[in-house]
């Protein structure tokens, strides 16, 4: 079996097609980005993200109201994996003041149904915690117990036996829970994941994401302009360019369009992005290399016909190495779980335009570099 | 043959290599799915007896009872430490990024604040929210502007600004150190499996805490003040003949517990008479064979005294540390301890002769003498006199009353130094100590010494650490992972090869084969570097499987090519691969470049990706330009006729 035998095709000749196809997925997203905009996820901005998994199917906008009435304002809910995976997410980072005696009598209530009339003192609240004091141990380790298993997230303050305090933290997240709880009794959950970022956090991983795109894309500058000339560097990284703003215009353009595939912009998704880096070099450099090698042998031959000549050549590679490896993020895609799931979809979206700006995009440049400056390449 | 042949053992050593180092993870999956099953029956019928037990205290009982089926086998523990690492992600767990609170403590740490200072660290406190510039910086630059010497608040009159400034990061510094060791006690203490606690930068620490199901409590073991006591440790006098009982509790000589009340009264109050019997009893030993003595003396056999001294500290191998702590948390072995006094272990583990490791237990007091609020300083230094480590410790006028009156009347007995219930020293008083300035010897080097240092501040200055960031993983949700990764993998590999193997034939099965040794080589160097499997490393891996044979393709696309021009099929695959060579090298170096950069900038499960993305590209090659192009050569050689499809 042979694909693309003695092919043979004019790239250069239809270049116009590329550039309006590339400069209209350009401009869609450009203009997804500037009205429909971006949305990063709490890894960037910082905030508490739950992931519940419940025992039967939940109706997502039932969880939506009951999580809406609990006085923390705005709150995203959204689907997780199958019917039965709920995600909850808010940038709050810790329970209003409004809402806090609600948080207390919650835990009072909880404690009445335990042992009705237990002495206790309530010793300390912080914004984050209540501490109770008991009479002796052996109630306080009961309540402690009795607590965590209703769902709150309570326990000793201090690991001594004789300890008769107890903690019960109220983070935002705790908040949620227990109010789930209560509201949806017929159906329990168990906490899948749970993440907590702070604001600080979110602004340095911002930074370092956008630094790992820059070092990346200034090292295969570099390495390509030493083994190369720097017009091939220039043609690899602007096709680099290329790639990532209108993968990363896609995820505006068509955000919430699909239920089940989250594409808020998180640390998974710049992995996924750097990936498509390393990937749509690796396509382009082989591209080059066939480009370089054929110069080395035809010297009189105009450079827009070696350019045909060796897209065309490597045609059959690029298309089974692109084939193969979306296959497998296919795979990923829809077997690999909620987790990876869009991880894998920019990855398949990525090789997609990876492999096309590899064949239609970066040669092009590098040919039309050469006759705006009329510079003779070769090696 | 003889050409191939260096090249072919080199692949063998590979394969055989990683088979070895994969072996333990096999090991440990077979045991783990035992043990699981053990446990599950367990629980059932645990239910079914007690239906009046909580899930907590059940979890409990299950986790000892998990914790002694280890212990009795050294041999999964041992392959548990050689498997391959998984990731929070895949075995669920704790992440915490926590910092210090530098403001926090600079409040702490000035004497005499007034408004003007609160006012000041508020306004740094807002400020180093934007900037990274740090607090004790602002706080001094502030304080400038204001014409206010820093030495208003912070040490001594004489003080020039630079030389407080540089006290105060030394404090931070400290109590970042301070913290880390707090939260390493406690770990230990709680007895979390592979944790992970490192320093990061100038002033974050991160924990890593595979498994924790009580999430609650994991938090405090990374806040909350740390408890410093001194308690008295008690005589062997005193403590062998508790022990005895306990033996023989265990070992079901007493069984009637009203006995064993009266018994216990008796014991305290002629303590000298039974020890004497206690050694007596313990002679016989000699003369029973190793497995009748544990029948026999379950409670020594654990807990291993020094067979000549009077000292009553137990020596107890880590690994049955857990074992020991079940039998003494039996009801009717409660009953023999008389209530004012409780077994404590050693903080740190020490190695004996054969390398293995093990604590020390002490009987000490219930009620602490002192705690840790009255300890003004600790430092730790050599003695010039003797050459030996030693820590000095100050306390307060009120705590040095208090630790004049308690050395005084304990004077030749010892006193032990605990943080969260873990025993960090324990010190005979030489004599009685006026005015609060004490001395501690007895060391082995500077080091422990610097840890005792840590421990004793930890009771006075406390190092106020906030939570930055946290992501916990539930265990269901880890090994939904793994099952959909491997299923993946599995898919992934199957439908690369069956395409490679119907596009290229002969030469595409020979790549499918090489595939294997590429996701063996992958997770055979995950298990030697004991490097860490995480989601998106598994990611890595499919993704490895889709561009492994990219190498492959461009070869076998050369060959073809070659042998259009009508070469023979051993010159095709020569000019074949040594015409590909450039183009993969090339392209393979700036992938693994943009592999570096994601392993820098990247933090945890990013980084496991990064990883086996980078170790995918080098194991590719290896099978695509070692043994993909042996076996072609060797085919050849054999006169099999070679297809490229």
């Amino acid at each position: 079996m042979r694909f693309f035998e003695n092919f043979n095709y004019d790239f250069l000749g239809k270049r116009k097609i590329a550039y309006i196809i590339s400069g209209g997925l350009f401009l869609l997203g450009v203009i997804s980005g500037l009205t429909r905009g971006f949305h990063f996820g709490i890894d960037f901005k910082g905030g508490s993200e739950i992931v519940l998994q419940f025992e039967k199917p939940v109706n997502i906008a039932e969880v939506r109201t009951d999580v809406e009435n609990i006085g923390l304002g705005n709150i995203e809910v959204k689907t997780f994996g199958g019917e039965t995976g709920v995600m909850i997410r808010t940038e709050i980072q810790v329970v209003p003041t409004a809402v806090y005696p609600n948080v207390i009598a919650g835990i009072e209530k909880e404690i009445e149904k335990m042992i009705p009339g237990v002495p206790r003192r309530l010793i300390d609240s912080t914004a984050s915690s209540v501490t109770y004091a008991f009479e002796n141990p052996d109630t306080a380790n009961r309540i402690i117990d009795g607590l965590f298993e209703a769902g709150f997230q309570s326990g000793r303050v201090s690991e001594e036996p004789d300890n008769t305090q107890m903690l019960v933290s109220v983070g935002i997240a705790d908040w949620i829970k227990e109010n789930l709880r209560e509201k949806i009794t017929e159906n329990p959950f168990t906490v899948l994941k749970e993440d907590r970022v702070g604001p600080k956090i979110g602004e340095e991983l911002k930074r370092d994401a956008v630094l790992a795109i820059f070092f990346a894309l200034i090292a295969i500058l570099v390495y390509l302009g030493f083994r190369f000339k720097f017009i091939f560097a220039f043609g690899a990284v602007a096709a680099l360019f290329h790639d990532v703003l209108i993968t990363l215009g896609l995820f505006a353009a068509i955000y919430g369009l699909f239920p089940g595939l989250n594409l808020d912009i998180d640390l998974t998704i710049v992995a996924a992005f750097l990936t498509l880096i390393g990937y749509s070099i690796n396509d382009t450099v082989i591209v080059f290399d066939r480009i370089r090698e054929n110069l080395k042998i035809h010297k009189t031959r105009p450079l827009f016909d070696v350019i045909n000549t060796s897209v065309s050549q490597t045609m059959s590679r690029t298309v089974l190495t692109g084939g193969t490896t979306l296959l497998t993020v296919l795979v990923l895609m829809i077997f690999g779980g909620e987790v990876l799931r869009s991880f894998a979809f920019t990855l398949l979206f990525g090789i997609i335009i990876g492999t096309y700006s590899s064949i239609f995009v970066a040669s092009t440049l590098v040919y039309e570099y050469a006759t705006k400056y009329s510079k003779k390449v070769e090696f | 043959m003889k050409e191939f042949r260096f090249k072919l053992i080199i692949i063998i050593a590979a394969i055989a290599l990683s088979v070895y180092l994969l072996y333990p993870t096999y090991l440990d999956y077979q045991s783990n799915k035992d043990i699981k099953q053990t446990i599950e029956t367990d629980r059932e019928q645990l239910i079914k007896s007690n239906q009046d037990l909580t899930k907590t205290q059940i979890d409990n009982i299950l986790r000892v009872k998990e914790d002694s089926i280890l212990a009795a086998n050294p041999d999964i523990v041992k392959n548990r430490e050689n498997r391959v690492k998984l990731g929070l992600d895949l075995q669920g767990g704790m992440r915490v990024v926590l910092e210090v609170n530098t403001g926090k403590l600079l409040d702490k740490l000035a004497k005499n604040p007034d408004q003007v200072f609160t006012d000041v660290l508020a306004e740094s406190e807002k400020e180093s929210q934007q900037t990274d510039e740090p607090i004790v910086d602002l706080v001094a630059r502030k304080l400038t502007e204001k014409g206010i010497r820093l030495s208003r608040y912070f040490g001594t009159i004489r003080d020039d600004d630079d030389k407080i400034i540089s006290e105060l990061n030394e404090n931070t510094e400290d109590a970042v150190t301070r913290a880390m060791e707090i939260i390493r006690n406690r770990v230990d203490q709680y007895g979390v499996s592979e944790p992970s606690i490192q320093r990061q930068g100038s002033k974050r620490i991160i924990v890593e805490l595979p498994g924790i199901a009580r999430e609650e409590e994991a938090k405090q073991l990374l806040q909350g003040t740390a408890l410093l006591e001194f308690r008295i440790v008690r005589d062997p006098d005193f403590t062998f003949p508790i022990m005895q009982r306990i033996d023989e509790v265990l070992a079901g000589k007493i069984q009637d517990s009203t006995d064993v009340t009266s018994d216990k009264d008796k014991s305290e109050t002629t303590a000298g008479d039974t020890s004497l019997t206690s050694a007596d009893s313990l002679k016989p030993e000699g003369e029973l064979t190793e497995e009748e003595f544990k029948q026999q003396h379950p409670f020594f056999a654990i807990a291993l005294l020094d067979p000549q001294g009077r000292s009553a500290d137990a020596y107890v191998h880590s690994d049955e540390r857990n074992k020991l702590e079940m039998m003494l948390n039996r009801q009717d072995v409660q009953k023999v301890i008389p209530n004012n006094v409780e077994f404590k272990f050693s903080a740190k583990t020490n190695q004996d002769a054969e390398g293995r490791e093990f604590n020390i237990m002490y009987l000490v007091n219930k009620e602490p003498e002192l705690t840790g609020g009255v300890i003004t300083d600790a430092n730790a230094n050599i003695d010039p006199n003797t050459s030996t480590p030693i820590v000095t410790m100050t306390m307060n006028s009120e705590g040095a009353t208090e630790w004049a009156r308690i050395t005084g009347a304990n004077v030749d007995k010892r006193i032990a130094i605990m943080l969260d219930g873990g025993i960090f020293s324990a010190p005979v008083v030489k004599g009685k100590i006026p005015g609060g300035r004490s001395q501690i010897e007895g060391m082995a080097d500077l080091n422990e010494a610097k840890l005792l240092e840590i421990v004793l501040k930890a009771g006075a200055l406390p190092a106020p650490i906030d939570i930055i960031e946290e992501r916990t993983v539930g265990p269901s949700l880890g090994e939904d992972s793994i099952n959909k990764g491997l299923t993946s993998v599995l898919l992934g590999y199957t439908i690369v090869g069956f395409f490679m193997i119907l596009y290229y034939r002969k030469s595409g099965t020979i790549a499918a084969a090489a595939l294997i040794f590429t996701i063996l080589f992958i997770l055979g160097i995950l298990a030697g570097f004991k490097a860490t499997l995480t989601l998106p490393g598994i990611a890595g891996i499919i993704l490895t499987i889709g561009m492994a044979v990219d190498a492959n393709v461009l070869i076998f696309e050369r060959i073809r090519e070659e042998m259009a021009t009508g070469k023979t099929i051993k010159a095709s695959i020569d000019s074949g691969f040594s015409r590909a060579y450039s183009a993969i090298i090339d392209s393979n170096i700036t992938t693994f470049f943009t592999g570096i950069i994601l392993y820098q900038f990247g933090t945890g499960p990013i980084q496991g990706f990064a990883l086996t993305l980078m170790i995918g590209i080098a194991t590719s090659l290896f099978s695509a330009l070692v043994i993909t192009r042996v076996m072609l050569d060797l085919m050849v050689a054999k006169n099999i006729p070679v297809t490229v499809g």
